[in-house]
């Protein structure tokens, strides 16, 4: 019996959220029949009523085990979407999957994710573990504790990676889907196992444009002192007194995402990217993913061209070890969707496939958070948070 | 190694110095003070060289720090580059939305429906999350139509306190977009508005349409608003706008749709009063033909009675007549063949008319149906010297039932014979045209006034011509002709001349 992967992707903007779920799911199970799908993977528009989506999706699948999450824009084939559903289905004849969730990953992250991960080595023992697909709250930061608690249950080499679920920027509730449900404050993952091949590529296309500043004193996400000095203080020096105090008014907006700091990787030219997500009261800097004192950090600042070689080179490194490809989800963050525009937008997503081959299938989503693998990250641990990244997941043989 | 070359030197120095303290010798202790005095010079070059190092590196920090300071003025001027770009971005979203939502518009067939028209997409390309949109029958009455980013709750609550406030007064009498930002406002209603909206910056406006219901409009979003809230005012008015012209098509649309439905149902009725009066004649026509077709029969039976006893009359069985009554017998006789005539016609329309006779459908040989003709016809033709062709055009046949269409080409002929002086002439002409074999009878008769052609094939018409007065005739001749060609799925028509002539010409199936 030869290795077979196969996937298919369905599409659907219509307004009415059970129908825009009905319409993609049914276009998707139409594209893979005769073959019986074993995973759905549902990115959805935050404006939907999320249990009618998820309710029209099932309609049509019936029980075939989801995942999913809402977006912060969906990635389809023809380009950047907004207010619309994508369900993508997967069936192998030698792949399996198993599905779990954790929850309360903002009281509790690691316990969260030895919960989701615990529950997908519950329905996958003795099969050879391939990778695990994460999807998780985007508005929730403890991702470095909820990836801890992950490598607890699977061991630290296990590959993962996923993208943080996002709410069209109005940073109100994200949601997560598992089966038939919609969770929020959550993470969800799917752990492939057998036979077959999971290539990531993760780039960011930002680029370094203050001077380096010390992290003097950091606790965890909180990032307290640079250089001996307030981070706020700081911050404010290269933005300005009134529009920080602007964004500490009325929340971050534009700003705190599109210039997100970036810590060196030691010895390597790669950064850590991570975004401010709010101003505290003594002046410290509440950051997307963990900073730890002691290293060095700086502004970082992007550009179109950047970002779109940015895209090409992660889609490369995704592949480069699979002889074919099934299909490739694109977890992209939002803060990338804000810098390219929406033109741009369109350019990454024709510029990705290309590199991928144009006949493969090709869905994803915009995200508050990547979670992908650094393997020259031997201070943040193998798997990283990202802001500000496109992260790029390639299944096949 | 200068650091090498300087313990060197100390050491050298020391030692030096050591040895002038300890020998008398004056060669040792000039060797030693020169050794201290080299230290030292050397000492103080490196001093030197290190204060150039020190400067030099000042002068990189002190790029170093341009550099940043550059780097700030970067980030500030790329910060508002983005701000113009996003800003520009959301237009271009907009006007795109805007001119999306004009298409959308244009099939609204029903004003509700242009209220609920807003969908996500219009409401996050126009910059903002959350939107109302309702119709308003009054100044006091609002009905939401669409709800993005508010659950039905929320949007009551926000409807109690438009009313209750008379803000949704307030907004209807001044129906153009108002930026409202929390930081700004006074007024303690509009604050409770922007609080139960769930947000610091909203622009509310009216729809006011020339036909058709009011509305009224909220938009918001949780960020605060931009620098330039009268672009976000102008670009509220340009949807308000397209929404209130769409509420006016609509409305007028469904004004003449109404319309258009009051006169169909006024034309269905009529069709159908038309239909019961054509039903009602088409009864009436019957009883007519039953009662024509009882009639006749009835006359037939002593008619012929009546030309029997005229008959044996006239054979003198009944004694010999004297010529008067001979001459008022032969009139009985006539005038009884001119009513057994009439009566067979009227047997035969009535007939035709209830569908009581079948027509044969058979090729008829074309020479063998025009020599039979002309038979018939021979003894007028003759009385009256009337010159008679035919041409038959290459036809070989016609297609119908021999016996009645024998009638209608004697009947054609006899009228055309009747109404042609002494010596003139008439003509038979046979042609193929498409589907159809036209036969026409052409005369060089007295012709037929324009105004009476209309009413030629009625049953018992006769011209008023004085001419026609002299002719006689039943008057059911050409009625008897026209449902005997309807009957074949043919027409007959009629072109004349007064004083010129006239022509029949009959359309028959070729096949």
């Amino acid at each position: 019996m030869s290795e077979t992967i196969s996937a298919t992707i369905g599409w659907s903007a219509h307004t009415d959220a059970a129908r825009a779920g009905n319409d993609a799911a049914e276009r998707a199970l139409e594209r893979l029949s005769p073959l019986t799908p074993q995973l759905a993977i549902v990115f959805g528009s935050s404006w939907f009523d999320q249990p009618s989506l998820l309710g029209g999706i099932r309609s049509v699948l019936g029980d075939i085990p989801l995942v999913g999450e809402s977006t912060a824009g969906e990635i389809t084939p023809e380009g950047p979407a907004s207010h619309s559903c994508l369900v993508v289905l997967i069936a192998s004849n030698t792949l399996r999957w198993s599905i779990g969730r954790g929850e309360h990953v903002d009281e509790r992250p690691r316990e969260a994710g030895q919960q989701a991960a615990y529950a997908c080595l519950q329905g996958s023992r003795g099969i050879q573990r391939i990778g695990f697909l994460l999807f998780g709250d985007g508005l929730v930061t403890g991702y470095a504790d909820v990836v801890r608690g992950i490598q607890e249950v699977l061991g630290t080499s296990s590959l993962i990676a996923g993208g943080m679920a996002g709410d069209d920027l109005r940073f109100s509730q994200t949601y997560q889907y598992m089966n038939d449900r919609v969770l929020s404050r959550s993470v969800v993952g799917a752990l492939v196992g057998g036979v077959g091949k999971l290539g990531v590529g993760s780039e960011h296309g930002f680029a370094p444009i203050s001077k380096p500043r010390h992290i003097t004193r950091a606790r965890a996400n909180v990032l307290l002192e640079l250089d001996h000095r307030p981070a706020a203080s700081v911050y404010e020096e290269y933005f300005g007194a009134d529009l920080v105090h602007q964004l500490q008014s009325q929340g971050l907006g534009r700003q705190g995402i599109a210039y997100p700091l970036g810590i060196q990787c030691e010895g390597t030219d790669r950064w850590l990217l991570r975004n401010v997500v709010s101003f505290q009261e003594d002046g410290s800097l509440f950051c997307s993913g963990e900073v730890l004192e002691g290293t060095w950090l700086q502004l970082m600042i992007g550009s179109r061209e950047l970002a779109l070689e940015a895209a090409h080179r992660a889609a490369q490194q995704a592949i480069r070890s699979l002889n074919h490809i099934a299909c490739v989800l694109v977890f992209d963050s939002v803060i990338r969707r804000r810098l390219l525009g929406a033109q741009q937008a369109a350019a990454e997503i024709a510029r990705l496939r290309q590199t991928i081959g144009p006949s493969v299938p090709l869905a994803g989503c915009y995200t508050y958070g990547e979670q992908a693998p650094l393997d020259i990250t031997s201070v943040y641990g193998r798997t990283a948070v990202q802001t500000g990244s496109v992260l790029v997941v390639a299944l096949g043989t | 190694m200068p650091t090498k070359r300087i313990l060197l030197w100390v050491t050298i120095g020391s030692l030096g110095t050591i040895m002038v303290m300890r020998s008398s010798n004056w060669l040792i202790p000039s060797l030693s003070i020169m050794a201290i005095l080299g230290s030292v010079f050397y000492l103080a070059s490196q001093m030197e060289h290190y204060r150039t190092q020190l400067n030099d590196l000042n002068r990189l920090r002190a790029a170093y720090d341009q550099l940043d300071q550059q780097a700030k003025l970067i980030i500030r001027t790329d910060v508002e580059l983005h701000r113009i770009q996003e800003e520009l971005d959301r237009r271009l979203a907009s006007l795109m939305s805007l001119h999306q939502l004009g298409q959308q518009l244009q099939v609204s067939l029903h004003p509700d429906e242009v209220f609920s028209k807003l969908d996500p997409a219009i409401v996050t390309n126009f910059g903002f999350s959350r939107a109302l949109l309702g119709t308003c029958t009054s100044l006091g009455t609002i009905e939401w139509r669409s709800l993005i980013g508010m659950t039905p709750i929320q949007a009551e609550t926000l409807k109690q306190h438009l009313i209750e406030s008379k803000l949704l007064k307030q907004i209807l009498t001044n129906p153009a977009p108002a930026a409202l930002q929390t930081a700004a406002l006074t007024d303690p209603a509009q604050q409770k508005l922007l609080a139960l909206f769930d947000v610091p910056f909203a622009v509310v406006a009216g729809i006011i349409p020339h036909t058709g219901p009011a509305g009224c409009l909220l938009f918001g979003r949780p960020g605060a608003g931009t620098a330039n809230a009268k672009i976000e005012e102008e670009l509220v008015a340009i949807l308000v706008n397209q929404l209130a012209t769409a509420v006016e098509n609509s409305a007028l649309y469904e004004e003449a749709w109404m319309a258009q439905q009051a006169l169909e149902q006024k034309v269905q009725q009529r069709t159908h009063e038309l239909a019961q009066a054509n039903s009602e004649l088409m009864s009436l026509n019957k009883a007519k033909s039953d009662f024509v077709s009882a009639v006749s029969h009835e006359l037939r039976t002593p008619l012929a009675a009546i030309k029997g006893y005229a008959a044996l009359l006239r054979t003198g069985q009944f004694g010999p007549l004297a010529a008067p009554q001979l001459e008022r017998i032969t009139k009985v006789e006539k005038h009884a063949d001119l009513l057994t005539q009439l009566i067979n016609n009227l047997l035969d329309i009535a007939r035709i008319e209830s569908g009581r006779v079948v027509m044969e459908r058979r090729a008829i040989p074309l020479d063998e149906f025009l020599s039979t003709v002309q038979d018939m016809v021979r003894p007028q033709l003759e009385a009256k010297q009337i010159h008679y062709t035919t041409d038959a055009d290459g036809v070989k046949a016609l297609v119908g039932d021999p016996q009645h269409l024998q009638r209608v080409l004697v009947n054609l002929l006899s009228n055309a014979i009747k109404y042609t002086p002494e010596h003139g002439s008439v003509q038979v002409g046979i042609r193929r045209e498409g589907p159809s074999v036209l036969l026409s009878v052409r005369d060089t008769g007295c012709g037929i006034a324009s105004e009476e052609l209309p009413k030629l094939f009625q049953e018992f018409y006769r011209s008023s011509d004085p001419i026609n007065q002299q002719v006689r005739g039943t008057g059911l001749g050409l009625a008897l002709v026209k449902r005997i060609v309807e009957a074949h799925q043919g027409h007959i028509a009629v072109h004349s001349e007064k004083n010129k002539g006239s022509t029949f010409t009959v359309t028959l199936p070729a096949e």
